[in-house]
């Protein structure tokens, strides 16, 4: 009876379904540009484009790639500030005034000449606007000699500020033409939404479109004049989960991904891709808090080194993948101060043994506190935590998991409540000084309530790295550092994950910057690629 | 007078609404805060977050400095010049952001309960009258499916299986990258590209609209089916079933006249709050098909603790809800004459 009726809504059901795939199947491959077309999936933390305003990884590469700083760093050599904007530069013996000579002839996107003027406003009115970068100028002022040369003055001595100027938040904008759309150099400015829309930078791309949640899109500057190469006439980047980054970019519908974890780039088909993989400059670390208050396990000396030389840290890379390593130190490889891979800390199951039965600890088990639900280029936290708890517990170390989410527990974290703590550093620039908030009362340090007093030899090892001035006296400086923190310090570094970045064979010069991500100036078409 | 009374019911329902509408908001603002967590410290960068003076500047900005009281009745009285806040993670005012972020949804959960209606009502009728045999036990296993199948999983499966490996779909987004967006009108880009007269961008949308839809469809439909079977077997039990069929009224009539119409009004209930669910919870197949709608916004907003955003959200999901039940209550009186308000 009902037969007839069945058929036809059995027949209309697929028909629908049908007719849209149909439309799917034609517009899959349209809609390529007249030139090339850079197409980069990355997951967003992006804010905003402004570069006063960013201090976000994504909004890092993209200020980058639309704005020159003073100073950069050329490729991924991090030990040398390189010419940016200024030609060359000149620290005072006391490392308090750093003179800087601006290269001519260097024009923004309208055309008009970058000047000092525009340097001295950028510079002033990231500072002034009191926005997350502000810090990297703290006790800084800014000012024009001539039409050719900035001086920048720092109330301490400052060796690091030749380090801390590539930082694309230190962009230099268009003075007039930010001021003319609500810049100012004071916490009145209100130029980000137009900042947000229209870029008024020196840099190779300019600001096309942008929807912070979704996607940005930059197209060449054709008034560049700089040292870069700009290969691309557009260049998107879109926001997209690590798991599907990975099908985009081997399907061809992207070129670049920037967030595949060590085992996702494992399966990866190396014929067709590119993947340039290496350590990050983040230090996964661990931290027993020394407030006696907090626990009486983790600020007993006895446990911390019982807690040190229980761990397996090459079991530790085997979760984090191929390409990470163990930092000797809080300072990673890449970065001036940092140890020699012999001085690592070693797993040593008796002398752990010993140490606990030394500290008398027992009762209640630490906890151990973690973001659940943050994952550091692939590497989960969970993951980390989980393979530290049986480490330990194969030590006789009982700890207890306590994860929550990363927004909730950074309050824990931030006001010194956390027993246990795993969390990252990722360096604001990559100078050993930025690793002083490990010292006692440092940022860090205070976290894991651990004051000047209770620790005075590494104290003065942190003064005397900070107050060093000549290079080589610095890096040996900071090692003594980092040779006492590993000593006698409650932190544990880990592991420095990997990086992976992968790409079309279309596509050259993508090379791993652990400040900016990606140069986008330098990133390139192969010969016969796109 | 009918309209009188239908004009009188749709004040005392709108009332009551805007009554609601208030307690969504104090709901909303109270467990926002209850929340443990520093909205400063999951928004401002370790350093900043040092730093007293940029603390006191972003506090004064978005108005954290004052007393929750104080800051509750401040959010509604910006509220009533429709203004929903700044969102503490774009910096935009939560309106354009939600201006944004609705269209991309809706043009997916539109497409999903449409197909869900016509797939998962014809499914649904075919297994009630097809009782206990081969077609009610596949369509109830497809149902069944439907339910179970964890949305997420499908939509990962979905875009490897058919943009991957078989192509037949294009890869993440609303759009191709190259295509540039349709002039703005409805935020709808098969609509706004229709309008504007731009073919090839009105397919590139379309297709990049199919596996999400297509994904959140499966669930709908195996919700639809089963509640339809359910509906539609309950009414032909009724008495006045039989006697129309005793009556010798052909059974395709009887179907349409007396079986669907009395099923339509729990259906339609159904329908509403699914509907309502595809709006608000499609936050894990938008992650996956890099959709920029309101599940992800919604899932971005609640991990940065942007107050603002997460209230503009609640708020919206609220007001779809009372809207999407007004509706339903009005159609049931256009479907059943039992419930006519007069």
């Amino acid at each position: 009876m009902f037969g007839a009726r069945r058929s036809a809504a059995l027949a209309a059901a697929a028909a629908v379904v049908l007719a849209v795939a149909a439309c799917g199947s034609g517009g899959s491959g349209g809609g390529s540009g007249s030139g090339p077309t850079l197409v980069i999936d990355s997951t967003f933390d992006l804010k905003t484009v402004d570069p006063g305003r960013e201090y976000e990884l994504t909004g890092q590469m993209l200020t980058h790639g639309m704005y020159e700083t003073l100073l950069t760093f050329a490729g991924d050599d991090l030990s040398t500030p390189a010419p940016g904007l200024a030609s060359s530069y000149e620290l005072s013996p006391d490392a308090k005034t750093l003179t800087l000579t601006l290269a001519q002839g260097r024009v923004f996107s309208d055309g008009s000449p970058v000047t000092a003027d525009d340097v001295v406003f950028s510079l002033q009115r990231v500072i002034g606007m009191k926005g997350n970068p502000s810090f990297l100028l703290d006790g800084v002022t800014v000012a024009k000699r001539d039409d050719s040369t900035v001086v920048l003055t720092s109330a301490e001595p400052n060796a690091a500020l030749p380090f801390i100027l590539p930082n694309p938040a230190l962009s230099v904008v268009n003075s007039k033409v930010v001021t003319a759309n609500g810049g100012t150099t004071d916490d009145t400015d209100g130029a980000e939404a137009f900042l947000n829309s229209t870029s008024a930078g020196s840099g190779p791309y300019t600001l096309k479109s942008l929807d912070v949640a979704s996607q940005a899109v930059l197209t060449k500057n054709p008034a560049y004049n700089g040292p870069a190469k700009p290969a691309y006439d557009n260049i998107v980047i879109r926001n997209v989960q690590a798991a599907t980054q990975s099908l985009n970019v081997q399907k061809g519908d992207s070129q670049v991904a920037l967030d595949l974890s060590g085992d996702q780039v494992s399966g990866l088909d190396q014929g067709k891709l590119t993947v340039t993989s290496g350590p990050s400059a983040y230090t996964i670390f661990l931290f027993l808090n020394q407030g006696a208050d907090i626990s009486t396990a983790t600020s007993n000396p006895q446990y911390v080194s019982a807690v040190k030389k229980a761990i397996d840290y090459p079991g530790l890379l085997q979760v984090a993948g191929t390409g990470s390593v163990q930092p000797a130190s809080m300072i990673p490889t890449m970065i001036s101060g940092s140890l020699p891979a012999a001085e690592a800390p070693k797993q040593d199951a008796a002398g752990a043994a010993a140490a606990l039965a030394s500290s008398g600890v027992s009762g209640q088990p630490p906890k151990l506190a973690y973001p659940s639900d943050f994952t550091l280029l692939g590497l989960s936290f969970q993951t980390i935590a989980e393979r530290l708890q049986s480490q330990l517990a194969a030590a006789g170390i009982t700890v207890e998991l306590a994860p929550a989410p990363v927004a909730t527990e950074l309050d824990n974290y931030r006001n010194g409540k956390e027993q246990m703590g795993l969390w990252y550093w990722g360096p604001d620039f990559p100078d050993p000084s930025n690793y002083l908030a490990f010292a006692p009362d440092g940022l860090i340090g205070k976290r894991a309530n651990w004051p000047a007093s209770a620790a005075p030899d590494i104290d003065r090892a942190a003064k005397a790295a900070a107050a060093a001035v000549d290079p080589a006296e610095r890096a040996s400086l900071y090692q003594e550092f980092q040779r006492s923190l590993n000593a006698g310090g409650p932190f544990i570094p880990l592991v420095q994950p990997a990086t992976n970045i992968v790409t079309a064979k279309s596509v050259t010069g993508a090379a791993y910057n652990p400040i900016w991500t990606l140069d986008l100036g330098s990133v390139g078409v192969a010969a016969g690629g796109q | 007078m009918v309209s009188s009374a239908l004009a009188r019911y749709l004040l005392r329902r709108l009332g009551v609404s805007a009554l609601l509408i208030v307690g969504v908001t104090l709901v909303t603002f109270v467990l926002t805060n209850l929340v443990p967590g520093d909205p400063v410290a999951a928004n401002l960068g370790q350093r900043a977050a040092e730093n007293p003076a940029t603390v006191a500047a972003y506090r004064a900005h978005y108005g954290l400095d004052r007393p929750l009281p104080v800051q509750y009745v401040t959010y509604l009285g910006n509220l009533l010049q429709g203004d929903l806040g700044e969102s503490q993670q774009t910096h935009r005012p939560v309106l354009t952001d939600l201006q944004s972020a609705v269209p991309a949804t809706l043009e997916i959960a539109i497409g999903a309960i449409v197909l869900s209606v016509l797939i998962g009502v014809g499914f649904g009728v075919v297994a009630a009258v097809r009782r206990g045999r081969l077609a009610d036990s596949v369509l109830r296993l497809v149902s069944l499916v439907g339910i179970s199948v964890p949305t997420f999983w499908l939509a990962l499966v979905a875009f490897y299986v058919f943009s991957f490996q078989l192509d037949l779909a294009p890869g993440s987004g609303r759009l191709a990258p190259a295509t540039t967006p349709p002039p703005h009108v409805t935020g709808l880009y098969t609509v706004d590209s229709l309008l504007a007269g731009e073919w090839e961008t009105f397919g590139d949308a379309l297709a990049h609209l199919m596996l999400p839809t297509l994904v959140l469809t499966l669930y709908t439909v195996g919700l639809l089916t089963r509640f339809t079977r359910s509906a539609v077997l309950e009414v032909l039990e009724q008495d006045y079933v039989r006697s129309a069929r005793a009556k010798g009224l052909p059974g395709r009539t009887v179907l349409v006249r007396y079986v669907l119409r009395a099923a339509m009004v729990p259906i339609l209930t159904v329908v509403g709050l699914a509907f309502g669910a595809l709006l608000s919870g499609t936050v894990l197949v938008e992650e996956i098909f890099a959709w920029p709608g309101l599940g992800s916004y919604a899932y971005q907003a609640a991990s940065h603790l942007d107050l603002p955003a997460v209230m503009g959200v609640g708020l919206l999901v609220g007001v779809i809800y009372l809207v999407i039940n007004l509706v339903v209550d009005l159609l049931y009186g256009v479907i059943d004459p039992r419930v006519r308000i007069s």
